[in-house]
């Protein structure tokens, strides 16, 4: 079954990432029916689905980690800031807070400037600043709880001044406080810096209530649907995996 | 017949001019094997710098074969050629299957490396005239160098030393995130490459002239130290170079004092040299967590402990006790009454009526699953923004704290 809702135009800002008949997965062979949607500035995408949904491959078609398999993707989004799952940083690499920060200015060949880190000094303090991390900025990365973890990779993603930021799974570790808090923090963000943000999450009722527009898939059901929250939940493919009482429950508590 | 003097160290410099190639060699090999060792620790494929010098090693052989028995001319098959056009076949077929490997790296590197150990002892034995070249090449019992070794060996290094200082920054995001440096718009194919083409340029060197056992030491050892001691992936490159060297040279001097094989004593140096950072690593760690924090936690943001406001500040809730993240540590605060005047109600029975979260009948204790803290002379418990005192059989409302989300 494939469901497509088209997602409706949230402002008059240009898109920073558009899917026209989208298809997602591996070595030519699409995993999930084609994908629509626009992301613009300001608006919080939740991409949720069921585990190897296929969830981390939309994000990583929209970084350009993987290449599209088939239909339109463009991505006028500038810079883009992502923050992978906690598995793909080694939780044992020396460095400290203010090193993981520096690292997400660098873009293409800085790396061959001197001078580069210095340039960009004020991106990096305003990133540890929106993300309440300067009194850690010399502590080793290995002394960290999960939640400091998660806003040191926000604030290195934030340091190369995204337009677009990608996050997967950023509070698979944490308990629902935490959680919490790091959505505030995105939603906070996403409207102070005019970011457009899609994350990766589980907890519908945490994504519900922070995030504008929605992304569910579904391998399993062959499933797409893209839009409002209150749409998304409301559709039938959202329906037919979590039944009619959340998809009520949440339509009533989206933040759009 | 008195027992021969055991050597000493004023030996070993009297005899400088003799000992000086092999030595300095020996610090070379280790600084620049040391330096790139650390993005094969970091990027988890020790056994990829192993691989590549037994495959260095055949190429060492399959020279001297081709020499002796097949009549190839000696300016054409030198064991440089051949340990360089070995260990780069391996680097290449490793780096171009990269995909096609299906996450069996291992064991491909397992296979490249039995390979090279046998295919070298195979052919060793049709060498016979070389069988001391062989164990060198195997164990690292090099006692020379001539001159033109060190001088290629001095050059390699100054190159690819200065690659790795001037791409520096580049290496290490690869090696730390690499997805991240992808996103990022790094060339990281290309550094990949060029990484994968110093450490074979390093290792076919350092196999011809130290031998294989050494050269994995190299690559191993000096990184693991640095990694335990230097704050950063950065600052471990430059620290792995510095013990690398000192590992080639202090070894080469422990195998003249204590009569060893070179490269067993070069290894055993860096082992003995690792062990020391291990324990200084220790010792740092200790000092930070002593000076700054307790147990290594670092309060603030995040950090998974309930943030009360205190004033004008903010506190942590960690194991009872309300704590503040100074700048020499935490320090420990106390909640008295005043703090939570506003609504300070003591000696109300509220039995949990209102409270979300402790259902009437729930009694407050340790393990009941709410925050305990302290509160002036006794402990109570943090209910939805409200102490909750347990007093014998019923509960008292001990008043508001300000929770910050």
């Amino acid at each position: 079954m494939t469901t497509q809702t088209a997602a409706p135009v949230h402002d008059e800002a240009p898109a920073l990432v558009s899917c026209a008949a989208l298809a997602v997965g591996y070595a030519g062979k699409a995993m999930l029916p084609p994908v629509t949607l626009q992301v613009r500035p300001r608006q919080l995408w939740a991409v949720f689905g069921p585990n190897g949904s296929g969830k981390s491959t939309v994000l990583k078609t929209v970084l350009g980690l993987l290449p599209p398999v088939a239909g339109e993707f463009a991505c006028t989004a500038s810079s883009l800031g992502y923050v992978p799952q906690r598995s793909e940083i080694d939780p044992a690499i020396p460095a400290r807070v203010i090193d993981m920060v520096r690292a997400g200015v660098e873009r293409k060949w800085s790396f061959l400037d001197p001078s580069w880190t210095w340039k960009n000094r004020a991106a990096i303090d305003d990133a540890l600043g929106d993300t309440h991390i300067r009194a850690l900025v010399r502590e080793p990365w290995t002394h960290l709880s999960e939640g400091q973890k998660q806003r040191v990779l926000m604030a290195q993603a934030l340091a190369g001044n995204p337009q677009l930021l990608v996050l997967d799974e950023p509070t698979s570790a944490m308990d629902v406080h935490a959680e919490r808090a790091i959505f505030a923090l995105l939603d906070d963000l996403r409207r102070r810096r005019d970011l457009g943000v899609m994350v990766v999450g589980h907890n519908l009722g945490v994504l519900a209530r922070f995030a504008t527009h929605a992304l569910f898939v579904d391998k399993d059901q062959a499933a797409v649907d893209a839009g409002l929250v209150r749409d998304v939940v409301r559709g039938s493919a959202f329906v037919e995996r979590f039944g009619r009482g959340v998809a009520e429950h949440l339509g009533a508590s989206d933040a759009t | 017949m008195p027992p021969e003097a055991p050597p000493t160290l004023r030996d070993f410099f009297a005899a400088w001019e003799l000992f000086a190639d092999p030595a300095l060699a020996g610090a070379l090999a280790g600084a620049l094997l040391g330096a790139l060792g650390v993005y094969v620790v970091v990027r988890r494929m020790v056994f990829l710098s192993a691989a590549l010098a037994q495959a260095a090693g055949l190429g060492v052989a399959g020279a001297w074969f081709a020499q002796i028995h097949v009549g190839v001319p000696a300016g054409l098959a030198t064991p440089t050629v051949g340990a360089g056009l070995a260990s780069a076949l391996a680097a290449t077929l490793m780096a171009s299957g990269e995909a096609g490997l299906k996450g069996r790296r291992d064991g491909w590197l397992g296979g490249v490396y039995l390979v090279g150990a046998a295919g070298t002892l195979a052919i060793g034995t049709r060498i016979v005239q070389e069988v001391q070249d062989i164990e060198t090449i195997l164990f690292g019992s090099a006692v020379a160098v001539s001159p033109d070794d060190l001088r290629a060996l001095a050059w390699t290094v100054g190159l690819l030393g200065a690659l790795h200082l001037v791409g520096l920054r580049g290496f290490v995001q690869v090696a730390v995130d690499e997805n991240g440096a992808r996103v990022r718009g790094l060339p990281v194919r290309l550094l990949g490459l060029l990484l994968m083409g110093s450490l074979a340029l390093a290792v076919s060197f350092g196999t011809r002239i130290l031998g294989a056992l050494p050269v994995f030491a190299f690559t191993v050892l000096p990184p693991l130290a640095a990694l335990r001691l230097a704050p950063n992936v950065g600052h471990a490159v430059l620290w792995a170079t510095l013990i690398g060297a000192l590992a080639g040279f202090a070894g080469y001097v422990a195998a003249f004092l204590w009569k060893l094989p070179v490269g067993a004593a070069q290894t055993l140096t860096a082992t003995v040299l690792l062990a020391m950072a291990w324990v200084a690593g220790k010792g740092l760690q200790w000092q930070h967590n002593r000076s700054a924090h307790r147990g290594g936690h670092i309060h603030g943001p995040g950090c998974g402990h309930v943030a009360i406001r205190h004033g004008d500040h903010v506190d942590y809730l960690d194991d009872g006790q309300l704590q503040h993240q100074g700048g020499a540590g935490h320090e420990v605060h106390h909640l008295h009454g005043h703090v939570a005047a506003a609504g300070y109600d003591h000696g109300h029975d509220h039995d949990h009526e209102g409270c979300p979260t402790a259902p009437q009948g729930h009694v407050h204790g340790p393990g009941c699953g709410h925050p305990r803290i302290a509160h002036g002379d006794h402990h109570d418990y943090l209910v939805g923004g409200r102490l909750h005192h347990q007093h014998g059989d019923h509960c008292d409302d001990h008043g508001p704290v300000d929770v910050v989300e």
